[in-house]
């Protein structure tokens, strides 16, 4: 099987050697070993892209393979961010509380102490009571089991509603955009228990591990955002290939013909739906903490939009077309805001790129869906001509 | 008051014909002694005599004595105004209003006590009700409406007669009986006031109902005989136990109980070395060992015994907790309670009409911004990511074009045209460019109009800044139609009603009575066919979306009237658009109406139930609408047969 499974992926030897080997040369060339020559904050961004190559496979799953367009896999990464998100916060904020309460005379109680942390964390929005959703953020387990688990059970029980009544094709994409703009209003609230708009933030200063410096951190990170990157790529790649690939790929091609033939597509698609879910909710989990901090904007619909544009523009069908697109566009997208494209002077008007950007990537999108469906991991197909 | 009366009617009579050239000095002079020392009792001569002159320098006079600025030359007893500039002391003449240099004259201050200075201002009151300016009437009204008092009862009452402007008179009367209803002298006039007052549905009316019925909390042993009682309250239901005790404590009816700060706070005052109460400092994180350091504390008699929660229960049920209305005839209190009862039933009524009213012009809002997306997605199944950005073109254009035409009304006229020209011109090049080649990849249109987008509102943003446009509108259009004090609705929404109404209209002429109509439906149920007849499926397609788009244009004027016009406010209004078509039915003008409704009236109905958080009534609403695809998944308006195959 696992002979078959390669031979028939050649694509995951060589991904997963270039992810190793990146992975190596970015360690060796950080701050840890004293090199240097990569700043810590560029390993945060290179452990981020990581993350946001993982949830675009996802995403390529699920829309590339299975046909579904879902509009909401960014609101299942932002489920992830959250649920690690309320440890991290709790956690920090106790340690916090619990030294300072230690130079009072009296030991506190216990309730002494939850009113502290409560006042720190929910100070901004007006109130010290912890919700309800926040009863385990103290358990580091529990809030682990929370990442997987929420995404997992909102896309069970929403994609189960959805393909039970055959809601299909544009119909889906904007339900679930519909979910997700829920979500982002929700989360906007200043009594969701969340914070609201502050969203959670202080997220990169990892509890247990004050001492540690952040360059030790990022690096951490960095790596677990790799293996992550790995496991899901060879665990996708494992599904898509098969029995169980040929019927999702199947759906996406002609639903009803795989209906007739006996195979219950709606278990298979709410199989790949809620799986993916997952894989989003743990990119979400590993990239927050790097990021430092996660509000409710970070849901908000467009961000799904901008995940499809990313697979759209690195090939869909294809795993490895999804992590060239999300690293090609959001590392081009961070160099053409962040100022690093040199400004284009046209004698009567100076184009800076960090305002027309978003013009650009909006039409090159649109070339991109017009004449290069297959995207940039089209491109390969021109240079390994499959023996027929 | 009968004085105060008729020195209003006389001052009103003497103003009119100011029959005494008198100056105002001369009629101090009169009563020197009483203007330099006044009291209480003698004030009201000079008062009489300054109203009846009639002077118009008498009402400066009268604020300034007021504020303490009149002063008495020690050397011939005349009375000038004092004014300080720049350090140096100046006397103003007080009838000529001429700058005298006070130099180092002897000067006496006249100091008005403070019965003398309500005396004064009550006279004030007077001058001003009566002013013959209006504006100095209205605002004297406004100020007594602000902070109703006893004393201004009888002005108010006789400046009614002699007020020329109707309708000031009719603010005059009414609030007349509202200090009627509060101060009046027996118990019928008042009740005869309430019962005038009970049909007005305004604030401040039920403001002053309120102030009548309003209530003393007190607790005693057993009800008290006399006092007109308003409600027992019930421990549990009405006040809570907590609560209850906490007023015994205030009424000194029951030993304070300790809380945990105080025991914490206690504990730390009698800190003996490493021990507190015989318990090691080390052992007091939590409750229970805290509570019983304190208690061995309370033993050796260093801090006040903690209240057990038996205790509290019994001496919370041995007390009976009751409102008291702080006005003591009940029969005012009746006709008050009756009244508001009265009034109350009618707000709710006239609320739930209110309601109504907003969540129809929410709808129309709803439809205007959807309507275009009807023809577009609803007809053709193009999905267009980017129709909101064409509602946001159409009210940049209604901007740009309130730039160069500055009447407004002429500006919407030219606005509407030009928006609907612009994008149609917008959609019929998208169609041509984009979307055409994508026909039958439905998901991918998405993706490129998502594109066009993103690209248009940041092209949007290049261009117009960031801040918020304003899009005025014409003057006729300010305001709101008042149907009583609760409801009202503004003439923009009205008019964005009717313009709904009248696309609606117009949308259904075009598809069901025209030719170009005749050919888009063949065209959207059977290409193929149509062509064969003699179609030109292009032509059509490119003439549809053409349409759709540039109704979003209009309906982008009419929104940008509404809110303001950001870059980004198309997306705002993407997701319900296409909740709305999908809700309402696709390929169906009627389930979009239908699907605006529903999504409108519930909106506002969520916002009626949580007023505080219209975030969450959105967030519910699109949670419901979620559930309602489950089970309507072809929407309110269902198309039956073959048009409805995919």
């Amino acid at each position: 099987m696992r002979k078959t499974f390669l031979s028939q992926n050649p694509s995951v030897l060589i991904f997963i050697a270039l992810l190793a080997v990146f992975t190596i040369v970015v360690t060796l060339l950080s701050e840890v070993t004293g090199v240097g020559l990569i700043s810590t904050s560029f390993v945060k961004t290179l452990g981020k892209t990581l993350c946001l190559s993982l949830v675009a496979i996802a995403m390529d799953v699920v829309w590339g393979y299975c046909g579904i367009l879902s509009l909401g896999h960014f609101a299942f990464f932002g489920i992830g961010g959250y649920a690690i998100g309320m440890w991290l916060m709790y956690a920090r904020t106790e340690g916090i509380v619990m030294t300072s309460l230690a130079s009072q005379p009296l030991p506190p109680t216990p309730a002494e102490i939850s009113d502290a942390i409560g006042n720190q964390i929910f100070g901004v929005v007006g109130s010290s009571e912890f919700p309800l959703i926040w009863a385990f953020a103290d358990n580091l387990f529990v809030q682990l089991l929370m990442v997987v688990l929420v995404p997992g059970l909102l896309a069970l029980v929403f994609g189960w509603l959805a393909f039970r009544s055959r809601v299909t094709g544009v119909y889906l994409s904007i339900l679930t955009q519909a979910m997700t703009l829920a979500l982002a209003l929700y989360l906007f609230q200043n009594d969701s228990g969340l914070r609201g708009n502050n969203g959670l933030s202080g997220l990169q200063n990892i509890p247990g591990f004050e001492e540690t410096s952040q360059a030790k951190v990022s690096i951490a990170f960095f790596i677990a955002s790799a293996f992550a990157l790995g496991a899901a790529y060879i665990g996708f790649a494992w599904i898509v290939s098969g029995k169980m690939g040929s019927i999702v790929q199947g759906i996406r091609d002609n639903e009803a013909r795989v209906r007739f033939l006996g195979y219950h597509v709606e278990s298979y698609k709410l199989f790949i739906f809620t799986t993916t879910a997952v894989a989003a909710g743990i990119a979400g989990a590993l990239y927050y903490p790097q990021a430092g901090i996660i509000n409710p904007g970070e849901v908000a619909p467009i961000a799904s939009i901008y995940l499809a544009v990313w697979v759209a523009i690195g090939g869909r069908g294809r795993l490895y077309g999804a992590v060239i697109g999300a690293v090609f566009v959001s590392l081009l997208s961070s160099w053409f805001t962040g100022g690093g494209a040199p400004n284009v002077n046209l004698g009567f008007y100076t184009i800076q790129w960090t305002d027309w950007w978003l013009v650009l990537l909006g039409m090159s999108f649109v070339a991109v869906t017009l004449y290069f469906p297959k995207g940039i991991g089209g491109l390969f197909d021109y240079l390994v001509r499959k023996p027929s | 008051m009968f004085r105060l009366f008729s020195l209003a009617v006389s001052f009103w009579l003497l103003l009119s014909s100011s029959l005494f050239a008198q100056s105002l000095q001369d009629i101090l002079q009169t009563h020197a002694a009483e203007v330099a020392k006044p009291s209480r009792s003698s004030v009201s001569v000079v008062l009489d005599d300054l109203v009846a002159s009639g002077l118009p320098q008498a009402l400066p006079f009268l604020e300034a004595w007021r504020d303490r600025e009149i002063v008495q030359r020690e050397s011939d007893g005349l009375f000038f105004r004092s004014t300080e500039t720049a350090g140096e002391v100046q006397l103003l003449d007080l009838d000529s209003g001429e700058m005298i240099a006070a130099g180092d004259q002897d000067l006496q201050k006249v100091r008005p006590n403070g019965g003398v200075r309500r005396a004064i201002g009550d006279a004030l009151v007077q001058f001003q009700l009566s002013d013959p300016d209006i504006i100095k009437r209205q605002a004297a009204v406004d100020a007594i409406a602000r902070s109703m008092d006893a004393s201004q009862l009888g002005p108010l009452q006789a400046s009614v007669a002699g007020e020329t402007d109707a309708n000031l008179k009719r603010v005059k009367q009414r609030l007349a009986g509202m200090l009627v209803a509060t101060f009046g002298e027996t118990p019928q006039d008042r009740i005869a006031a309430i019962e005038e007052l009970s049909g007005d549905l305004s604030v401040d009316t039920r403001a002053v109902l309120n102030t009548i019925l309003a209530t003393n909390s007190a607790v005693s042993e057993t009800l008290p005989e006399e006092g007109n009682l308003a409600k027992v309250l019930t421990i549990g239901e009405d006040i809570s136990p907590e609560d209850a005790y906490s007023r015994l404590v205030a009424e000194n009816l029951a030993p304070a109980p300790v809380s945990k700060v105080a025991i914490r706070d206690a504990l730390l005052a009698h800190m003996d070395g490493g021990s507190v109460g015989g318990v090691p400092v080390s052992e007091l994180g939590s409750d229970v060992t805290r509570a019983r350091a304190y208690d061995r504390l309370a033993e050796d008699g260093l801090v006040p015994p903690r209240v057990s929660e038996a205790a509290r229960t019994e001496a919370v049920a041995a007390h009976k907790f009751y409102l008291e209305y702080v006005e003591s005839d009940p029969s005012v209190t009746d006709a008050a309670r009756a009244a508001l009862n009265g009034i109350e039933t009618s707000v709710a009524l006239s609320q739930t009409v209110d309601l109504g009213l907003d969540a129809l012009s929410l709808a129309s809002i709803y439809f205007l911004a959807a309507i275009g997306l009807a023809i577009t997605f609803g007809v053709m199944g193009v999905i267009n990511m980017a129709h909101g950005e064409f509602i946001m073109m159409g009210a940049y254009t209604g901007y740009v074009v309130q730039q160069f035409v500055p009447d407004y009304t002429v500006s919407i006229i030219i606005a509407l045209p030009l928006a609907f020209a612009i994008t149609f011109a917008a959609g019929v090049a998208m169609e041509r460019l984009v979307i055409r080649h994508l026909y039958h990849r439905p998901l991918e249109t998405l993706l490129a109009t998502f594109g066009i987008s993103i690209a248009l509102q940041q092209l949007a943003k290049n261009i117009f800044g960031t801040q918020a446009r304003p899009l005025t509108s014409p003057e006729w259009l300010d305001g709101a139609l008042v149907f009583n004090d609760v409801i009202a609705i503004s003439y923009i929404r009205i008019a964005i009603f009717v313009l709904a109404l009248l696309f609606l209209m117009v949308i259904l002429f075009v598809l069901k009575r025209t030719r170009l109509g005749l050919e888009v439906r063949a065209v959207t149920q059977n290409p193929g066919m149509a062509a064969s007849m003699g179609i030109n499926p292009d032509r059509i397609n490119m003439m549809t979306f053409g349409l759709g788009s540039g109704i979003a244009g209009i309906a982008g004027v009419a929104i940008g009237l509404y809110a303001k016009v950001t870059s980004e406010m198309g997306a705002d209004y993407i997701v319900q658009s296409f909740m709305t078509v999908v809700v309402g039915g696709v390929g169906n003008v009627w389930g979009t109406l239908a699907g605006a409704s529903l999504i409108g009236f519930l909106q506002k109905g969520i916002e009626w139930l949580n007023p505080s958080n219209t975030l969450a009534a959105q967030t519910y609403m699109i949670l419901f609408i979620i559930l309602f695809i489950q089970f309507r998944p072809k929407g309110i308006v269902a198309l039956k047969g073959r048009a409805a195959a995919d």
